[in-house]
């Protein structure tokens, strides 16, 4: 009886709260559609639905379990799903080492240019003599140059890759660079086992003098001569040099292997691998090309009487008493010093010419 | 218009200029008149020339040490050269499609890589040894620099086009192969045609004469 009541009961009282709540349904959306401002007038109001898949994914890449699976495809990381470092790694990619290049390098030739106008050329004391010691052999400076000239011409092609896209497309426009881009692409790749070879033939031919020993820390110390107005002593190659030496090979060296493994990806590398190479590669090709801007500067502009030593394979008595006093010594005591007659005659130049070039 | 020029006219004509020129420069060395040697033959003529044009091939052990660089160097910029020109899979495709109407196995792209960076490194050496070697350099001419740069911009051009994808980076390898053809018949480059014939005219010289050289 009491259940008989109750149903009655609440029929009586559903059926007109049923209708209210129908009408109200019809009503509200009504006026709160006429009381808030439309945001985005004139645009057809498409249909919210939330990806059905993306829950899943954000469950596969969150999930705390083993990342790899299994796979009918037999190859690399054919059972890792969602590779989430890969995230990490293209963000990085694309933001450190394209905000970090130019500063490096833009900070390395602002040094320089502030250094030659607040010092100037690095002089020797009394001038050139036109007396010359021979430095390098024709194998030497060829090495030297074939390698300066690779380096030259992947580090030209490798900014292109870099710094193309927010520097070049501005000025040249997208198609130009998808031009330059590919042709820089193929020819980095191309080259980059060439500066592998041409590092080889120069790690063989100065190791022998390139080997740290004792005096090289005073020359540190003393800052190469820049920190007091004390001599520095040197020997055939001094501080600085061997120290640029092992900077081009250790990370030349690096810059190589991580290039190969990039440009040779079907050797069973998996995506960490080349991830960080490319980091690795990336950031060792900064670091050579900003110390290399340095090294150029210093070999040519920066000091007098030192590019003679890499064009015709001899340099100044003078220069080597200023820069390398212990192998002066050696020169004196060997009696390896030429006449500026005999240096002329040897490079097939008149006397005179050739104390013009020296002076 | 520019597409049109190189891969017509330009292209036409550059072949034109090096098929004749090669062809009047070679008939120039045969038809030249040569003295009438009236000594009597010591030793064969024939054998002398055989012997000079292969025994050139390897450097005479005395001077060896000395040249030792531009012999390596020099092997490697004419063998990867040779083997890029006609083994290269576009090069063989174009002289198919332009020239001969035939083909032939191209070689595989990993040696085709690999035989353009040895012609690269080889070309860039032998070009700093002669800029760096005094004697080297006194007896460079205009002419010797002239044809290897020239040479090198042509294999770049190439290399930069590898991808195939720009028609742009095509026409620039195209165009500077026309230069080079051009120039070809002029140049130290006709030693690609001479150096076989003058060997065996020297070794000729030495055989008849009986010297052991």
């Amino acid at each position: 009886m009491v259940h008989l009541l109750q149903r009655h009961f609440s029929h009586c009282f559903t059926r007109p709260a049923s209708i209210i709540l129908l009408l109200l349904s019809l009503i509200l959306p009504q006026l709160s559609s006429a009381s808030v401002p439309q945001k985005h007038e004139g645009f057809p109001q498409g249909v919210s639905t939330i990806n059905p898949g993306s829950e899943l994914w954000r469950e596969v890449r969150q999930r705390d379990l083993a990342v790899t699976g299994i796979s009918q495809v037999k190859g690399v990381e054919t059972g890792v799903l969602i590779n989430s470092w890969g995230d990490q790694w293209a963000r990085f990619r694309i933001e450190n080492p394209v905000k970090y290049a130019p500063m490096v390098l833009g900070a390395v030739f602002l040094v320089l240019v502030l250094f030659y106008v607040m010092r100037g050329k690095v002089g020797i004391e009394g001038g050139l003599s036109g007396r010359m010691v021979k430095r390098f052999t024709d194998y030497e400076r060829i090495v030297h140059w074939t390698l300066a000239i690779v380096f030259l011409f992947l580090a030209i092609t490798g900014l292109i890759l870099l710094l193309g896209r927010p520097l070049l497309i501005p000025l040249f426009g997208k198609e130009f660079f998808s031009l330059l881009a590919s042709a820089s692409k193929e020819g980095h790749n191309l080259f980059g086992p060439i500066f592998l070879v041409s590092l080889l033939m120069m790690l063989f031919s100065f190791v022998r003098r390139n080997i740290y020993e004792k005096g090289d820390l005073t020359w540190l110390l003393k800052g190469g001569g820049f920190i007091g107005d004390g001599h520095v002593s040197g020997g055939f190659f001094n501080m600085g040099e061997k120290t640029w030496y092992w900077i081009v090979i250790l990370i030349g060296l690096a810059i190589s292997i991580s290039g190969l493994i990039l440009v040779s990806p079907n050797f069973g590398q998996g995506r960490v691998v080349m991830e960080i190479s490319h980091v690795v590669h990336v950031f060792g090709a900064i670091i050579l090309t900003a110390v290399s801007i340095g090294h150029m500067f210093m070999g040519s502009i920066g000091t007098e009487g030192s590019l003679e030593g890499m064009k015709s394979g001899y340099v100044d008595i003078n220069w080597v008493e200023a820069h390398h006093d212990r192998w002066a010594k050696e020169c004196h005591e060997n009696e390896q010093v030429i006449s500026a007659e005999e240096y002329a005659r040897l490079q097939g130049n008149k006397p005179d010419t050739a104390m013009e070039k020296g002076a | 218009m520019i597409e049109y020029l190189i891969d017509g006219p330009l292209w036409y004509f550059s072949l034109a200029v090096f098929c004749i020129g090669v062809l009047w420069q070679l008939a120039s060395i045969v038809f030249a008149r040569s003295k009438t040697d009236l000594s009597v033959a010591r030793g064969s003529a024939t054998g002398g020339a055989w012997r000079n044009v292969f025994s050139r091939f390897v450097p005479h052990h005395e001077i060896a040490p000395q040249i030792r660089v531009q012999v390596v160097a020099g092997y490697m910029f004419h063998l990867g050269l040779f083997a890029l020109l006609f083994f290269a899979a576009p090069h063989i495709l174009f002289l198919e499609e332009n020239l001969l109407g035939f083909g032939w196995t191209p070689m595989p792209h990993w040696a085709f890589i690999v035989a353009s960076q040895f012609a690269f490194l080889g070309l860039i050496i032998l070009w700093l040894r002669r800029m760096l070697n005094s004697v080297s350099r006194l007896i460079s001419t205009l002419d010797d620099h002239i044809a290897a740069i020239l040479t090198f911009i042509v294999m770049l051009t190439g290399c930069l086009a590898l991808l195939k994808g720009f028609t742009e980076l095509r026409l620039l390898h195209r165009f500077t192969v026309e230069l080079l053809l051009i120039y070809f018949p002029f140049s130290c480059l006709m030693h690609t045609f001479t150096f076989i014939p003058s060997r065996a005219f020297s070794g000729a010289w030495f055989g008849r004469r009986g010297i052991d050289a």
